[in-house]
Formats: C-alpha cells, structure tokens, sequence
C-alpha cells in the first residue's frame, strides 16, 4: 500500500480546502514530485540536513551526534511508535502530526495519555534543529535530551521510568539491528536521543517565497501586498525586532523570552471566566452555554507562569519563548496555549497593544495599523511557507506508525 | 407498526419458531442474534476503572436480575481485565455465546464467555492487535454482530488522533478480516453525497436493515477529543469543530457506501424497529439535540431529515443513549447533561411527539428496556473526562419499572460506593439460551 493511500490524514494541501479549513490556502508543492532518486529516503534526508537552505543557516550538528542515515531511519521509528507510550497510544507524531505541519490544527491544546490535558499548543517540530532552547518555556536545550521529559510525564505519554522505554526497545527484535546499525550498540537513553536528535535536524525546509525574494534575489517573488507587509514588519509593526532576519538568514526569532502580555492576560481570564462559553456545535451553529454548565464537566483549568516554571525567578512570569515565524501560517492555532485561531486574530492581539500589564516587554504597544496594513502583514506571513513540507510529510510517512 | 401489528407478528413468531420466539429481551440488538426466553436474567455492565478507587482497572460486572433470587438486584460478578482502556460499548457474537467489548482508548477488544455460565463471565480472548490488524483505525466501538462475523466501527486512526476512520471486520474467532474505510470528500470510494453533505469519514455506530440489504453508519469525533476533559474541549473552538455531520448509507452484503447524509451536530445512536413493514432508522444528534429518521421514500429512495428536538437545543442537552421499544411505538432517549430521560411516541415516525420525561440523576447515558418494555434500566458514565466532576459525578445503575404512565424505581447501586467505577453499557444476559 502506498503511503497516500493509507494516509487518512489528507496532505496539507488537501486540508486547507476542505469545511475544516484552519487559514489561507498557502504555497504548496505536489506530494508526487517529491525527490525520489539516488538511494534511500534517509539518504536524502541526510543530505538535506547538511546541505544550507536559501534562507537557513546551516544546521548546527552537535559534535557528538555526527548524522547519519541510520540514524534517521532509527529516529524516525522512534518518532512514530506508539509503543513509546505506557498504554500504546501516544508517540512524538500523535501531537507532531506531519500533514498539520508538524503541529496539531484540531487542538488548542495538547491531549497525553487517557485524555490528561497538557496546557500548552504541541509546537512545529520543522527547524527546531535550529533552536538553542526547546518548548515555549525553554526547558531544555537540546533535542539529544528533550525527549525524556514527555516519554515519562504523566499527562504526555506517562512512562513510569525511562529505564522501561530502554527495557522494552532492548527486548524488541525489529529495533536490535537498527541500534546496531546505527551506533554498533544496543538500546540505550543517550541512543535513541541522538537517533531523534539525527532525525528532527532532517525536518528543516526553507526557500519560501520571502527567501527567494530577500536572499535570492527574485524581485517576483512577493506580490506589492507581501512587500509591504515586510516593510511593515520591519519597521512600524517591528516585529523583526524578536522575529529576527539576518543579512544571511532568518529563523524569525531571537529565542529570547518575553512577556507580551498575553500570558498575563490569559490568566486574568482563568481567574474571572466569563459567565457563558460560546461553543460550536455544527458548521455555523453556535450556542451561548452557561459557565456551570461547563464547569460541571471541568477539571480545574492550570494556569501557566511560562519562563517562571523553568527558573522560579518573578521576573520570568509569564515570559515564553519567541516563537519562529517559518511556516506559521500552517501551524494554526497560536501563542503557547492556541488560543488565537488565526494569523488575523495574533495580528490584532500586537496592533492593540497588549494588555495593561505592569511586566510587559514595553516594545509591545498600540501599533495603529489600519486595514490594509493589517492585510499586508498577514500576507508577509503568508510568504514564509516553505514550498516542501508536504514533502516532509510524504517522507515521515513512509512506514506506517508502530502500534502493538 | 401498530401495536396490534406487533402483536400478531409476535404471536406468529411464536407459533414458527421464528426470531421473535422471544417475549423478554433487550431491544436493540442485531437481528441475527437470539432472544432470550422469558425474563432477562442478568445484566452485564462494562465499567470503567477509576485511579485510586478499588483496583482502578475495567472490570465487567454482572448484576442479578432473576425474580426472586435472594441476590437480584445486586452484584454478583465482577472481572477485571487489566488496565483503564476507556471502556464503552460491547455486543454479542451473532450466536450470543460471546460479549465482545472494547476499550477506545487503548484499542484492546475483549471477548467474555457470557455461555458457560451466564452468572459468571469470563475472559475468553483478547486482542491487542486491532490497530495493527485494520492499518490504522483507532478506537473500536459498536460491535454488530452478523453471521460469523463482527463489524466492528472505529472512532478514530494512529495518524492524527482526528476522526478519520473505517469499520473493521473480524470473524466470530476474532481473526481480522477486512477494513472498509469511510467515505470521504477527497475519496467517496463510490458513494454520492446528498443535500450537500460532505463526508468527512466519521465513525460510531452501525445498524442494519437487513431485508432491505441497508446499512447506516454515524459520526462522532477523534481519540483527541472522546479522551480529553469535556469542559476544556466545551472552551476549544479548534476541537469543536471536529465533530461529525455525516450518516452514511451502505450496501450491507458489499459494504459498498452508497450515499452520505448530511445530519450536522454528530449522530450517534442509530436504530432500526422490528416491524416488517418498517423501513426507517432513528438516529439522535448530541450537539444539536435533534432526532432524526433515515427512511426509505415512496420512491424507494432512502432520506435523512430532522424530525422533532430533543430538550431545548440551544442547551446542549445532549443526548446519548436511546432505546426503541419492540413494537416501535416508543422510542426513550436520554439526554448526558441534564441527567434526564425523554420518552417519545413515534408511531409516526415522522411526527414524533415526547410524552414523557423524568430527571434520572445529576448524568445519565445508557438506557436499555426488557422487551416487553417494562423494565428500564439506566447507567451513568459517558466517558471517563466527559463525565461530570465532584459531586455531580453520580455513577450508578438504576432499574425502574415502567407502568405505561411513570418510571416506579425498583433498584439502584451506586458504582463508587461498591468501589467499581464507571458505569457504561448494560447488555442483558440468560442461562435459558444455552439449556438446550
């Protein structure tokens, strides 16, 4: 069976027309033409993550986790199997979902194990290979380590220990002959990071129509809206001064933190909820629900002190990482908890200003954007996709994920 | 069909040896199964396990409901299989000597032995293997029994957690058989959409017709959304946008999907009457609190249309289990939120009117009646985070009689003082089927 027919997830291409269209339909490119010659589908992801992008720095390999594309193929496994999970359900891919740009459209937030709620939006995994801090709180610092964390946290995938993992891959003979191609050993923590580490620096793309028009010199590329959104981008609305482009590159973050309010805001509305929730219950059909109601059938909503939680220092509340822009118009919804559902909605957050919050980055203030401003912005964003990921996600497809 | 129809069918039935022999069963049920003769004997409750309460696995409990027995009305049995799995519902093998239950979280089917001693189930098999087995789908659900086989829907797919899914076909032995993806929009694998319905490839239950050689299937939601908090779900306008509005018309010896409904607010339950002159199905909506028929037209032509509210909508009641009475005049529906149980009378169903209603508890889900009607039976747990928090998280099984005009309480257990769990699907069960 070939991998679009099994596929029940349509292409990105596909679902951005369908009734459940989460934004702009956006450059893509044809899943048919995605390379298939010269050797295997690790090979040119291999390749790829060390060959320099039009518009990407070169990807920062560490020292020692040279890739290789047993690593890849191992990494990938990995990243699909479900078994990784304490009760089978859960894997990296369950909330990294290729065809969603390596991110969850259908959730605000992320669901673990037996439904237990995670409090913040599952990230694009797409150039994390680029980042020298990971999550919206910067927890860790490499992708060599940062997946110990959701294998045994109780509301991701609920491990008991990491030594079961490594039990359980050590007595799977389908992954004995990976390991030992790979590293020429068994099974091991430190292996299957560097084998996710290999794997995740390989989902990088760029060549977005900005980069070919900025850094490759194709005056066509964007249109006069695009153009000026850029302008706008640059300097009235000044996001560029977090979503940072360099003269050789851009990865649209400085990976700073910063607290722009948004945050702070959320909780005050954790806090005070508003007496009813509009929820949807059919294409258009919406109802004004009473709060009891809904609280009725509520765990406590936690609330979230973003860079605090990691360093416990008051000036860190509700600070959270900048966020890179590459590809953000395929990875609705957004912020770290997703609750802006569109590129319009973040737009009109910043050209307000924010809230009146004492702790706030004072860059963040009424901007005054009018219409077509707001029009040309989001068109900029929309120049930031990259025309390969449904090559990206055609390749993680190759094999069907692992289940027991 | 008329009352007086049934009762002739009944009767000659009776007389034939036929499959309406039986005068005491559980509505609701595949036609190929057996009846069980006389009244129901026990009635077999797939809970959920709950962290810290007793062993905190599922458990399958028996309950006695013999008349007279010194222990009616208690628990008799309780087996637990490993594991929270998110159990919901079970059916029988076509020759009702098996319970087939499934867990739609972990994907695990259990098979119980209801036939060598109906008082005390055991565990006869497991499969751990149906995601691997079907290529993909997630979450088994309705299981129908047909001749030798199982068709089981799923509710979602290991891809994306979404609700993209298929049904599943195994034989009575529980070896896989064959998958049969949804329709979808992008691949209607030969079905037509109709008053513009777009498929979206749903899944929950699945009934048939089957002189009529009709099969329907419904559209919940994905594993993200079934296993997460309700009220969180309530407050993501990205998850509320992924519910089914599709039902979806089969051709059942092929299983061929023929056409695809448009029934926004996700159908869930659907069921066929009795009467041989009966072509239609009910089905509910939960987010919209619709009733709905699928009939067959006077052109022979099958059609969906909205046919009465259920509570007031613009509340979200939202109805879960329904029970249609053996001679089709009435049709009970129990609303999860508002904790309470409707009756209707739908001997047109075309113009079905409610005439009954009473508050069962703070939640209610499950609802199965005695075929005479007289006994009705109601369980309390909808899904593990769905159900209400606190004190409002009443989980229980309660019996009542029906006496034509009001539901008289006959019994009642409280699941969490017994240290059970959730209480789900009730199937009933006799040792009279297996004397033979």
């Amino acid at each position: 069976m070939s991998v679009f027919s099994r596929l029940k997830t349509p292409t990105l291409a596909l679902i951005m027309v369908t009734v459940w269209s989460p934004g702009l339909l956006a450059e893509q490119s044809d899943p048919s033409v995605c390379p298939t010659s010269d050797g295997s589908w690790s090979e040119r992801a291999l390749e790829r993550s060390l060959s320099t992008q039009l518009g990407l720095p070169t990807v920062p390999h560490p020292v020692d986790n040279p890739p290789t594309a047993e690593k890849i193929t191992l990494g990938r496994k990995l990243f699909f199997d479900r078994r990784m999970s304490i009760n089978g359900t859960m894997s990296c891919a369950m909330c990294h979902v290729p065809e969603q740009g390596f991110a969850n459209w259908e959730l605000q937030t992320s669901v673990g194990v037996e439904g237990r709620s995670v409090k913040r939006n599952a990230p694009t995994i797409i150039n994390t290979g680029f980042l020298d801090v990971l999550f919206h709180d910067g927890r860790d610092m490499s992708l060599e380590t940062q997946f110990i964390m959701p294998l045994i946290s109780r509301n991701e995938m609920a491990n008991p220990s990491v030594g079961r993992v490594v039990a359980y891959l050590q007595g799977q003979p389908e992954y004995q002959p990976l390991f030992d191609a790979a590293f020429g050993a068994p099974p091991s923590l430190d292996r299957m990071g560097k084998a996710l580490g290999a794997y995740q620096r390989t989902l990088t793309t760029g060549g977005s129509a900005f980069d070919r028009w900025y850094y490759g010199g194709d005056k066509t590329a964007l249109s006069d809206s695009q153009t000026r959104g850029f302008e706008l981008f640059q300097v009235k609305a000044d996001c560029a001064s977090c979503h940072v482009i360099s003269d050789q590159s851009a990865l649209f973050t400085d990976q700073e933190f910063h607290n722009t309010g948004y945050g702070w805001q959320r909780e005050q509305i954790r806090q005070n909820p508003s007496p009813t929730t509009r929820v949807q219950v059919a294409p258009n059909v919406f109802h004004e629900i009473d709060r009891a109601v809904v609280a009725s059938v509520s765990a406590p909503p936690q609330a979230d002190l973003g860079r605090y939680e990691v360093t416990e220092d008051p000036d860190d509340r509700w600070m959270f990482r900048t966020p890179a822009l590459r590809n953000v118009a395929m990875t609705p919804p957004y912020m770290h908890d997703g609750a802006l559902p569109d590129l319009r909605s973040v737009i009109e957050f910043y050209n307000q200003g924010g809230p009146d919050h004492v702790f706030k980055d004072p860059r963040i203030r009424p901007l005054d954007l009018k219409g077509q401003e707001i029009d040309d912005l989001e068109a900029f964003l929309q120049a930031l996709t990259s025309p390969g990921l449904d090559c990206l996600a055609a390749e993680a497809r190759i094999n069907a994920p692992d289940n027991f | 069909m008329k009352r007086r129809q049934f009762g002739a069918l009944a009767t000659a039935a009776l007389v034939m040896g036929g499959p309406l022999r039986a005068l005491a069963d559980e509505t609701c049920q595949s036609p190929y199964m057996p009846k069980i003769t006389g009244h129901e004997e026990y009635v077999y409750i797939w809970t959920l396990g709950v962290e810290g309460m007793g062993d905190g696995q599922d458990k399958m409990v028996t309950v006695d409901l013999r008349p007279g027995s010194e222990t009616r009305g208690q628990v008799i049995n309780s087996l637990s299989i490993g594991g929270r799995n998110e159990a919901h519902h079970a059916g029988f093998s076509a020759d009702r000597r098996y319970l087939w239950a499934g867990g739609l979280d972990t994907n695990r089917i259990f098979i119980f032995d209801v036939h060598s001693d109906p008082a005390n189930p055991v565990l006869h098999k497991t499969i751990d293997t149906f995601v691997k087995d079907a290529d993909g789908p997630v979450g088994p659900h309705t299981f129908f029994a047909l001749p030798g086989r199982m068709m089981i829907t799923a509710l979602s797919n290991d891809d994306d957690h979404g609700g993209r899914t298929a049904l599943v076909e195994y034989t009575d032995e529980g070896d896989f058989v064959e998958t049969h993806w949804m329709p979808t929009a992008e691949n209607m694998r030969g079905a037509e959409a109709v008053d513009g319905a777009v498929a979206d490839g749903f899944g929950y239950d699945v009934r048939a017709l089957i002189r009529k050689n009709v099969m329907l299937t419904s559209s919940f939601t994905g594993w993200s959304n079934y296993m997460m908090d309700f009220g969180q779900m309530l407050g993501d306008s990205e998850a509320m946008k992924r519910f089914g509005s599709t039902i979806v018309q089969w051709d059942l010896h092929t299983r061929q999907p023929k056409k695809v409904f448009n029934v926004p607010g996700a159908p869930l339950e659907i069921r066929f009457p009795w009467g041989p002159n009966a072509n239609y199905a009910f089905s509910t909506t939960a987010l919209t609190s619709q009733l709905w028929l699928i009939h067959e037209d006077d052109a022979g032509e099958w059609q969906a249309k909205a046919v009465a509210d259920i509570g007031d909508p613009t509340k979200i009641p939202l109805p879960v289990d329904i029970s249609l009475a053996a001679d089709d005049q009435t049709l009970w529906i129990n609303t999860f939120l508002d904790g309470m149980t409707r009756l209707f009378d739908v001997s047109d169903p075309h113009h079905p009117k409610q005439i009954y209603e009473k508050k069962i508890a703070s939640q209610v889900n499950m609802v199965s009646q005695s075929w005479d009607g007289n006994r009705i039976y109601f369980t309390s747990s909808l899904l593990a985070n769905w159900d209400k928090k606190g004190a409002d998280d009443q989980q229980y099984l309660k019996a009542f009689t029906w006496n034509g005009s009001e539901l008289v309480p006959d019994f009642e257990l409280d699941f969490y003082e017994l240290q059970l769990g959730r209480a789900h699907l009730m199937r009933f069960g006799s040792s009279e089927l297996y004397s033979a």
